[in-house]
């Protein structure tokens, strides 16, 4: 039984200081990903508080079938979606009906240049990558958060947000063209 | 681009990728910024340098079932047999 197996079995008898080792372990991977989802501190830390309160009260549900941290992956991810959904009115926007997808012919391909892969972020570049994210819609934003920042595979990710391996390879096609076509105005000037 | 495709790299469509990507310098610079937006995003990292571990344990606390200590029933004695 490895360590996490150990400490998840001690929390789920009422062991509250196991369940403290297990949030010292995974607090910062909960509150990284809470952040880039919701591109702000405060409902970051409320996102990873109730990601573990929901993890305890829970926990009996666990079964192993998954890693741990993918479990918890599910549960923040829940609970963005909850406190995106209370505290904002926005209709929910569909990037099916994008502008960026209509057929417009001949393919306009701007060229970056010599941007450096490892480009310092400097305030006003990540200025610029929070305004782009926040423009896509949530649903998006998580399937590319996920598979191409956090680097979870396509199954891993459909299975997290219950969505098939295709439905979840659109998503992320569209999202990483919506970023990549928000962030052309600053790499072409 | 194969790996981010799921496709394995040996894959006749990756073979053919890579033969178009050599005379394209359209698709070239299309999957390189595409690229270089990944890398942009992964690269914006925000640590967390408190603990959010006593203030989650104390709010849990609180789901403890109450346990109001109530006075024991006084028994009624039985009898002495004599």
């Amino acid at each position: 039984m490895d360590q996490d197996a150990k400490l998840i079995s001690s929390a789920k008898s009422g062991d509250k200081v196991a369940f403290g080792k297990l949030i010292r372990k995974y607090e910062k991977t909960v509150y990284s990903f809470a952040f880039k989802i919701c591109r702000d501190k405060e409902k970051a830390e409320e996102a990873m508080q109730e990601t573990f309160i929901n993890a305890y009260r829970g926990l009996k549900s666990f079964t192993g079938s998954s890693k741990f941290s993918t479990w918890l992956y599910r549960i923040v991810t829940n609970n963005c979606l909850m406190m995106h959904r209370k505290k904002s009115h926005e209709p929910v926007v569909s990037l099916e009906d994008s502008e960026l997808f209509r057929e417009t012919g001949e393919l306009q391909v701007p060229h970056w240049g010599e941007t450096p892969q490892d480009a310092v972020l400097n305030n006003e570049l990540k200025e610029i990558l929070d305004r782009a994210i926040q423009k896509l819609p949530l649903e998006y934003r998580i399937v590319f958060v996920m598979r191409d920042v956090e680097g979870l595979s396509t199954e891993e990710v459909g299975k997290t947000l219950k969505l098939s391996v295709p439905a979840i390879k659109s998503r992320l096609h569209r999202a990483r063209l919506f970023l990549r076509n928000e962030l052309n105005p600053y790499f072409t000037r | 681009m194969c790996e981010k495709a799921d496709r394995d790299l040996s894959s006749p469509t990756c073979k053919k990728l890579r033969e178009h990507l050599a005379k394209c310098p359209d698709c070239v610079a299309y999957y390189d910024s595409l690229k270089k937006t990944i890398i942009l995003y992964k690269n914006y990292k925000v640590e967390y340098k408190g603990s959010c571990c006593e203030e989650v344990l104390a709010r849990l606390e609180l789901d403890k079932p109450l346990q109001i200590s109530l006075p024991k029933k006084s028994r009624p004695k039985s009898p002495k047999r004599s």
